[in-house]
C-alpha cells in the first residue's frame, strides 16, 4: 500500500468514526439535559429536623418556626388590639400578676402586687383595693360583686372595694388550695387543686355539691396543682383537667356532659408537655378559651372540641407556667402574663366565612 | 544602753515570731476544721446539666445522681423527664420513646389505679442510682415551664472519693459545685 493510499485510509476512518462519534454524543448530551431537567423539576429534598418543634412552638430566636404542620386556615383569627401593664406601662405590676377578671359592665379586674386593680374597658385605672393575704385568683360576678381566692379561703368585695363577707374553703382537716373562682347565679365555683375538685358554695359559704369526683380515681389529675373554672352562658361548667389533657364539662350538679382534648406534640388541637391546657375562659357565644404552657399560647375551641383559632407564642413569655384568661362582653380575649406582668387583650378579627366572602 | 536595747528588741522578736506562730497554726486549724466538716455538692439554683458531670467525674460512674424531689413532683402521666415526648406515639398516643439513655428512671403507679386507662393514674418516679450516671438529661427534660422541676443533680456521698480538688469542679461552667457544710454539721455556708 503507498503512503497515500494509507493517509486516504486513515482520513476514511476518521470521518467514520466522527460521524458515528457524533450522533453519540449529541445522544448523551440530550440525555444529560433532561435527566439534568428532571432533577431541577423535582423539589430538593430536605433532610427531617432532629428535635421537631411542636405547630407554632417558639425557635432558638424566640420568634415562631415555621408550623410542622400544613399552613392551616383557622375559622378565626384575633389580633392584638392593646394591652395592659407592662414593664413600659405607668400602670406596671412590679412583683406579681396573678388573676384576671372581667366584670358585667365590661370593668377589668386584676390581681398583682397585692392589690386589686380595676381598670375600665378602655384601660384606664378606676380604683384599687388591698387584696387579702396571699391572694392567688379572683372572679366578678353578674352582680358586679368581686370574689377574691387564697389558699383556702373567698372573701367577697362589692364593685367598690367594700369587704362584705367571706369562707373558709375545704374541710376542717383537709383545707383548699383555690386557684380559680367562677360564679353562676348564687352558686360560687371554687377549683379546689389539694382536692382536685370543684367545690359549688351558696353565697353565705354553705356547701352545696362538688364537682369533679365522679371521675373513676376521684377527681381531676392535676400535676401541676393548677385547676381553671369557667362557666358559659348556660350555666355550663367548664374545667381543665391538666394530666388527661383534657377539657371536661360538667353540670352544676356535678354530672358529666362531655370532655374534648388529647396529648400531642404537633396537632395544633392537641395539648402538649406534661399538663395542659393549664387555664380556661368561655366566651359569651359559648367558646372555651385555653391557655398553655410549655408552648405558652391561647386557643379557641367549640365545646365540641373543633379547633377555631390560635394566638402564638410569639405574644407570651415562653417561661410562663400560666396565662390566666377573661373574656369581654364583644368577645375580647384577655390573657394575663404572669412572667412580663402584662395583659394583652385580642380582637376577633373575622371569621373564616367573613374572609372569603367575595 | 546597747545591751538593754538588744534585749528589748530581742523581747519584741520573740513575740512577734509567737504571735505569727499563733495566728497561723489558729488560722490552719480551721481550715483542717472547715474542710474537714465540708463536701462538695452541686448547687441547683446554678447547675445547667451540661454533661460535665457524667464525663469529669475521677470515678468510672459519676458519683452525681439525679434525685427526684417528691414534693415538688407531679407525678405526671406524660413525664417530660421519663417520655420522649417527641417520640413516636403508640396506638393509645403515648410516646414510645425514654428520655435516659440508661434507663435508670423507673415508674410506678401510685394512688387508685385505674388499669384501663394510663391517663387517669398518678406515676412516682424513682431514680435507680447503681445506673444513673449523672448525665442529667432528666433533670434538663423536667425543667419549668416543661416540668415542675422537681429532679436535679446532687453528689452522693457515699461514692464521691472527695478529691483534693474536685474534678468536676474544675471544669464545671456553671460553678455549681460548691464546698457546703457536711451531712450533720452546722450549715456554715460554702466555704470556697
Amino acid at each position: 500500500m503507498e503512503p497515500n493510499d494509507r493517509d486516504a485510509t486513515s482520513v476514511s476512518v476518521r470521518d467514520r468514526l466522527w460521524k458515528a462519534w457524533l450522533p453519540g454524543v449529541a445522544a448523551v448530551g440530550a440525555l444529560a439535559a433532561l435527566v439534568a431537567g428532571s432533577l431541577r423539576l423535582r423539589p430538593t429534598p430536605r433532610a427531617a429536623p432532629a428535635n421537631p418543634q411542636p405547630a407554632g412552638a417558639p425557635g432558638p430566636g424566640g420568634q415562631a418556626d415555621t408550623p410542622a404542620q400544613p399552613v392551616r386556615r383557622f375559622e378565626r383569627t384575633y389580633s392584638q388590639s392593646a394591652a395592659l401593664g407592662g414593664a413600659a406601662s405607668p400602670e406596671r405590676f412590679f412583683r406579681s400578676l396573678t388573676g384576671i377578671a372581667v366584670g358585667p359592665d365590661d370593668d377589668i379586674y386584676l390581681l398583682g402586687d397585692d392589690e386589686i386593680r380595676v381598670f375600665d374597658a378602655r384601660g384606664s385605672r378606676a380604683r384599687s383595693w388591698q387584696a387579702p393575704a396571699h391572694a392567688g385568683c379572683l372572679a366578678a360576678g353578674p352582680d358586679g360583686r368581686v370574689y377574691v381566692g387564697s389558699p383556702d379561703r373567698v372573701d367577697i368585695y362589692d364593685a367598690g372595694g367594700a369587704h362584705l363577707t367571706g369562707f373558709t374553703a375545704g374541710e376542717k382537716d383537709k383545707p383548699a388550695d383555690v386557684t380559680a373562682i367562677a360564679v353562676v347565679e348564687t352558686d360560687i365555683l371554687v377549683a379546689d387543686a389539694s382536692a382536685r375538685i370543684i367545690r359549688r358554695y351558696g353565697p353565705d359559704g354553705k356547701l352545696r355539691g362538688l364537682i369533679g369526683n365522679q371521675n373513676k380515681t376521684g377527681g381531676f389529675i392535676l400535676p401541676n396543682r393548677s385547676l381553671d373554672v369557667g362557666v358559659d352562658a348556660r350555666g355550663v361548667v367548664y374545667a381543665t383537667d391538666t394530666g388527661r389533657h383534657q377539657v371536661t364539662a360538667w353540670a352544676r350538679d356535678g354530672s358529666p356532659l362531655g370532655k374534648f382534648g388529647k396529648f400531642g406534640m404537633s396537632a395544633p388541637e392537641d395539648f402538649v408537655g406534661c399538663c395542659n391546657p393549664v387555664n380556661l375562659a368561655v366566651t359569651p357565644d359559648g367558646k372555651v378559651v385555653t391557655g398553655e404552657k410549655m408552648v405558652a399560647r391561647v386557643k379557641v375551641y367549640d365545646p365540641d372540641g373543633t379547633l377555631l383559632a390560635v394566638i402564638g407564642p410569639e405574644h407570651f413569655d415562653p417561661s410562663t407556667t400560666h396565662i390566666h384568661l377573661a373574656v369581654d362582653s364583644r368577645g375580647r380575649i384577655l390573657a394575663a402574663d404572669p412572667m412580663r406582668r402584662e395583659v394583652k387583650i385580642f380582637s376577633l378579627n373575622q371569621t373564616l366565612q367573613e374572609r372569603e366572602r367575595p | 544602753m546597747s545591751e538593754n536595747s538588744t534585749r528589748r528588741q530581742f523581747i519584741e522578736g520573740s513575740c512577734r515570731v509567737l504571735g505569727f506562730v499563733t495566728i497561723g497554726g489558729a488560722a490552719g486549724l480551721l481550715t483542717q476544721r472547715a474542710s474537714a466538716n465540708a463536701v462538695y455538692q452541686v448547687d441547683p439554683f446554678k447547675c445547667t446539666s451540661c454533661d460535665l458531670c457524667r464525663t469529669s467525674c475521677v470515678l468510672s460512674l459519676s458519683a452525681v445522681k439525679a434525685v427526684n424531689d417528691f414534693e415538688k413532683c407531679g407525678y405526671c402521666m406524660l413525664c417530660p423527664a421519663y417520655m420522649d415526648v417527641m417520640s413516636k406515639p403508640d396506638e393509645r398516643g403515648i410516646p414510645t420513646g425514654k428520655v435516659c439513655p440508661q434507663d435508670a428512671l423507673k415508674r410506678r403507679v401510685v394512688g387508685k389505679v385505674d388499669t384501663d386507662d394510663p391517663n387517669n393514674n398518678y406515676y412516682e418516679y424513682v431514680v435507680d442510682e447503681a445506673r444513673c450516671d449523672g448525665c442529667g438529661k432528666c433533670v434538663k427534660a423536667c425543667m419549668a415551664p416543661a416540668g415542675n422541676a422537681s429532679l436535679r443533680l446532687e453528689i452522693r456521698y457515699s461514692r464521691c472519693v472527695e478529691c483534693n480538688e474536685c474534678a468536676i469542679q474544675i471544669v464545671c461552667p456553671d460553678r455549681a459545685i460548691v464546698r457546703v457544710a457536711a451531712p450533720g454539721m452546722a450549715p456554715a455556708g460554702p466555704v470556697r
